[in-house]
C-alpha cells in the first residue's frame, strides 16, 4: 500500500500545495477520505444487507448464502443515474441547488461555533410560506410571465422572511436565556414538521390530499437546457451560486463575518475584544434562516410545484455538505454536488435495482462521522503512507505511540 | 477557582428556586383544576389510564436520559442516544419478528429485548471508540450516530421487510405482580404494567444509588469533574468513560425495545422513525432533573405526562388537530430549557483525557 504516495506525481502535489496552505490541504484529504471511505463502509453494508434481501436472481452466491446486492453495480447505477443524461444531470443539478442553499444556511453558523440544526424547519416554513403566497394572491396578479414573476418574487421574499423568523427564534433562546441550540433547534423541527401540516390541513388545502395549491406554470422558473421534467432551472442555480460566493465573501470581509469567525475560533477572544456575542448570535442564527427558507422556497417553486408534508430531509444533508466543506460556503458548492450525485443517484438505484434510496441517508450519517475524527483520517493517512507531510506529523508526532 | 464556585453556588440556588417555582406552580394548578367546575370533566380524562399511558410513555425516554446522563458525567456528551434508540426499537422488532416462529411469542420478545441491548451497547462502545481514542467532536459524532440510525433503520426495514414500516410482531403481555396488583390504584398503576416499565421503575433508583453512594459512580463523576486526580488514585479514566458510554447504549437499547415491545408491536421507520425525539427529550429530562436519575424520572414523566394527555384527548374524540396537540411535548421541552438551560455541565464535560504516564 505505501507504494501508493511514490505513484502520486509530484506536480500534483505542487498544485495542491500551492492552492491550498498545509490545513487547509489536510482539511481537504480529510473531506475526500471521509467521503471515499464512507462509499467503502457503505459496499459493506450492501455486501451484508444484500444477504438478507430476497432477489430473483442474486448477484453471487457463497457457502449456501445469496448476496443480492453487487457494490460495485450499486455505485455504477448511481453514477450513471446521477449524470448519465440530460434528465438525470437536471435532476442532480437540481438537488445541489437545495444542497448549497442547505449547506450555506448550516455553514454560516456552524463557523460561529454554533450547532445550528435547524435549517430543516426553516426549509418547511420557508416552503410553506411560498405556497402560501400563490394560494391568497395568486388569483390577485395576471396570468402571465410578469404576474408569474412576481408571484415567484413575493413568494421568495416569504419564504426567507418566514425563515429569519424561525431562525432568529433558537438564536435568541441561545443568547439570552442559555437554551443548548442543538436541543432547541431539534425540537423546532419537529415543531415546524406539526405546524406545517396543520396549517395546510386547515387552511391551505385544495381538495383531498393534504397539500396546497399548484403553483401555476407561468410562476415556475423556466428549465433551460435541461428537459423540464428535471424540474431544474439553471436560472436558479446562478443566484445560489452567488448566495455561496456572498455568504464567504460576508464571511471573511464584513464586520460581522469576522466576528462570525471569531466566535467561533476563539470565544474569550471575541469576548474580551468587545464582541458582543449575543448579537452575533442572533444575527448569525437570523441570516442562516434566511438561506434555509429560501431553500424552502425554491423546493416548492422549482422542484415540488406545491407544498405537502413530507418534505425530505434537505436541511439534515445540509449538515453533511457544512461539515464536509469544513463549513467554507465556497468549499459547500463541491460538497453539493457530491452529495447531490449520491441523493440522486440513490433514486436512480431504488428504481432500477431496488436497493432502497435510504441508502444516502446512512451515508450521510457515515460521512459526518468520519469527518468528526480528523485523528482517524490521519492513522489511515499514515498507514497509506501519505503521513509524513509537513500538516499531519506535526499533530501525529505526539501520538507515535498508537500505533 | 475560588470565584467559580461562588458562580456555580448562584446558578445553583437560582435553578433550585426555579424548579421549587415550577413545582409549587404545577401544584396550584392541579389543585385549581381539581376544585374548578370542570372537575368531572377532568376527572374523566386524567385517570389511572391516563398515568398508566404515562408511565408507559416515559419509559424510553427516562431509560435514554438516565444513559446519557451517566455518559455526560463521566464526561463524554452523548447527544447520539436518539440514535441509539432507534437502534434498539428496529432490532428489537427485527429479533422478535424472526425468532417468533421458532421460539413462541414469550421467549421471542425477551431475545429482541436482548438483541436491543447488545445493539445498543456495541454500538455505543464504537461512538466511545471514536469519541476517547479518535478525539472526535462529540456534538458532531453524536449528531452523526443519530443520522446514521435515522437512515440505516428505515434502509434495513426495506432490504428485509420490503417496506419502510416492519410487519407487526409480537409484545410483551402486561404482567400484574401479585398482591402488589391488588392494592386500589396504585396497583393498576404501578404494578399491572409492561416488564419493561419495570425494568425502568429498577433501573431509576438503582441508577440513582449507583451514582451517588458506590465507588464506581464516584469514579464516573471525578471523570467528569476532575480526571487528573481519577488518575492520581489509580483509576483508568478512559475506561470509567467506556463503561459509562456503555451504560448509555445499553439503557437506550432496552428504551428503544420498550417503544415497539410494550404496545405497538412494530417499527415505523417514517420521518423521525417512531422514536420521534424521545432521546433528544431524555437529553433535556436530565438537565431539568441537574444529572440526577431520580430528577430525571420525574422530568421524563412530565413530558411523557403531556404526550399522554395529547392522546387521551383524542381518544374521547375532542376536535382538536391531533398533530398540533401532538407538537406540545416538543414546545415544552423548549419552555423547560429557557427555565433550566443553565445547568452547569460536568467540567470536563467534551474534553479528551490523556493520561501522563502513556
Amino acid at each position: 500500500m505505501s507504494d501508493l504516495k511514490s505513484r502520486l506525481p509530484d506536480e500534483v502535489k505542487h498544485i495542491l500545495g500551492r492552492m491550498v496552505d498545509a490545513s487547509g490541504r489536510e482539511r481537504l484529504l480529510i473531506s475526500l477520505g471521509s467521503f471515499v471511505l464512507a462509499l467503502v463502509a457503505g459496499a459493506l453494508l450492501l455486501l451484508v444487507s444484500g444477504a438478507f434481501a430476497s432477489c430473483e436472481s442474486p448477484v453471487f452466491g457463497l457457502g449456501g448464502l445469496q448476496f443480492c446486492y453487487n457494490p460495485i453495480e450499486v455505485y455504477s447505477v448511481m453514477l450513471n443515474g446521477a449524470v448519465g443524461s440530460p434528465y438525470s444531470l437536471g435532476l442532480t443539478l437540481r438537488e445541489t441547488t437545495l444542497l448549497i442553499l442547505a449547506g450555506v444556511a448550516v455553514a454560516v453558523t456552524f463557523q460561529a461555533g454554533i450547532f445550528n440544526i435547524g435549517t430543516q424547519g426553516q426549509f418547511i416554513f420557508g416552503g410553506l410560506a411560498g405556497a402560501a403566497v400563490v394560494h391568497y394572491t395568486a388569483d390577485l396578479l395576471p396570468a402571465n410571465v410578469v404576474g408569474g414573476g412576481g408571484l415567484f418574487a413575493l413568494g421568495m421574499m416569504a419564504a426567507a422572511l418566514i425563515g429569519a423568523l424561525y431562525g432568529a427564534l433558537p438564536g435568541i433562546l441561545l443568547a439570552y436565556y442559555d437554551a443548548n441550540e442543538v436541543i432547541t433547534t431539534i425540537m423546532l423541527n419537529f415543531i415546524a414538521t406539526a405546524v406545517a401540516f396543520t396549517i395546510v390541513r386547515s387552511f391551505l388545502r385544495e381538495g383531498a390530499a393534504v397539500q396546497t395549491t399548484l403553483i401555476p406554470d407561468y410562476a415556475t422558473p423556466p428549465a433551460i437546457i435541461f428537459p423540464s421534467a428535471s424540474s431544474f432551472s439553471i436560472l436558479i442555480l446562478v443566484p445560489t451560486l452567488l448566495i455561496a460566493v456572498g455568504a464567504h465573501y460576508l464571511l471573511n470581509n464584513s464586520p460581522l463575518g469576522y466576528n462570525i469567525r471569531v466566535s467561533g475560533e476563539q470565544p474569550t477572544a471575541a469576548e474580551y475584544s468587545g464582541v458582543d456575542s449575543k448579537q452575533v448570535i442572533v444575527r448569525t442564527f437570523t441570516l442562516s434562516g434566511v438561506i434555509g427558507g429560501l431553500a424552502g422556497g425554491v423546493f416548492v417553486f422549482m422542484v415540488l410545484g406545491y407544498w405537502q408534508p413530507s418534505v425530505p430531509q434537505v436541511g439534515f444533508d445540509g449538515i453533511t455538505v457544512s461539515v464536509l466543506a469544513a463549513n467554507n460556503p465556497l468549499g459547500v458548492i463541491p460538497a453539493a454536488a457530491l452529495f447531490g450525485i449520491l441523493q440522486s443517484g440513490s433514486v436512480a438505484l431504488d428504481l432500477q435495482l431496488g436497493v432502497p434510496r435510504q441508502l444516502a441517508g446512512v451515508l450521510r450519517g457515515i460521512i459526518i462521522l468520519f469527518v468528526a475524527m480528523p485523528e482517524f483520517m490521519r492513522m489511515i493517512g499514515r498507514r497509506l503512507g501519505l503521513g509524513e507531510s509537513s500538516a499531519t506529523s506535526a499533530v501525529t508526532g505526539t501520538e507515535a505511540n498508537d500505533d | 477557582m475560588i470565584e467559580d464556585m461562588n458562580l456555580t453556588r448562584i446558578e445553583n440556588t437560582t435553578l433550585t428556586r426555579r424548579r421549587i417555582g415550577l413545582l409549587a406552580l404545577a401544584i396550584v394548578a392541579v389543585v385549581a383544576l381539581l376544585v374548578s367546575p370542570y372537575r368531572d370533566g377532568i376527572t374523566s380524562i386524567v385517570n389511572v389510564g391516563f398515568f398508566n399511558t404515562a408511565l408507559v410513555l416515559s419509559v424510553p425516554i427516562t431509560l435514554a436520559g438516565i444513559g446519557g446522563l451517566y455518559s455526560e458525567k463521566s464526561g463524554v456528551i452523548n447527544i447520539g442516544i436518539e440514535g441509539f434508540l432507534i437502534a434498539g426499537a428496529f432490532t428489537s422488532v427485527l429479533v422478535t419478528g424472526a425468532t417468533a416462529g421458532s421460539l413462541g411469542a414469550d421467549n421471542a420478545v425477551w431475545l429482541g429485548l436482548l438483541a436491543a441491548v447488545v445493539v445498543g451497547s456495541v454500538g455505543a462502545l464504537v461512538f466511545g471508540v471514536v469519541c476517547i481514542r479518535y478525539k472526535a467532536d462529540q456534538v458532531i459524532a453524536g449528531l452523526a450516530v443519530w443520522f446514521i440510525f435515522l437512515g440505516l433503520a428505515p434502509f434495513l426495514s426495506r432490504v428485509y421487510w420490503g417496506n419502510i414500516n416492519s410487519p407487526t410482531v409480537a409484545t410483551f403481555n402486561q404482567v400484574a405482580i401479585p398482591i402488589l396488583s391488588d392494592i386500589p390504584w396504585i396497583g393498576r398503576l404501578l404494578f399491572t404494567n409492561y416488564p419493561t416499565t419495570y425494568i425502568m421503575l429498577i433501573v431509576v433508583p438503582v441508577a440513582w444509588y449507583v451514582l451517588k453512594h458506590t465507588s464506581f459512580g464516584m469514579w464516573v463523576r471525578a471523570s467528569g469533574e476532575h480526571p487528573e486526580s481519577l488518575d492520581t488514585a489509580g483509576i483508568n479514566v478512559n475506561r470509567v468513560r467506556y463503561v459509562s458510554i456503555m451504560i448509555s447504549g445499553a439503557l437506550s437499547g432496552i428504551g428503544g425495545a420498550a417503544l415497539t415491545l410494550s404496545t405497538v408491536g412494530q417499527f415505523i421507520g417514517q420521518g423521525q422513525t417512531i422514536v420521534g425525539g424521545d432521546g433528544f427529550i431524555g437529553i433535556v429530562a436530565y438537565l431539568m432533573g441537574n444529572y440526577n436519575p431520580l430528577g430525571t424520572f420525574a422530568a421524563a414523566l412530565l413530558f411523557a405526562g403531556l404526550d399522554a394527555l395529547q392522546l387521551r384527548l383524542q381518544q374521547i374524540g375532542l376536535d382538536i388537530a391531533p398533530e398540533l396537540f401532538g407538537a406540545v411535548p416538543y414546545v415544552a421541552v423548549i419552555i423547560v430549557l429557557v427555565l433550566f438551560g443553565y445547568t452547569r455541565i460536568p467540567a470536563n464535560a467534551g474534553e479528551n483525557y490523556e493520561s501522563g504516564d502513556d
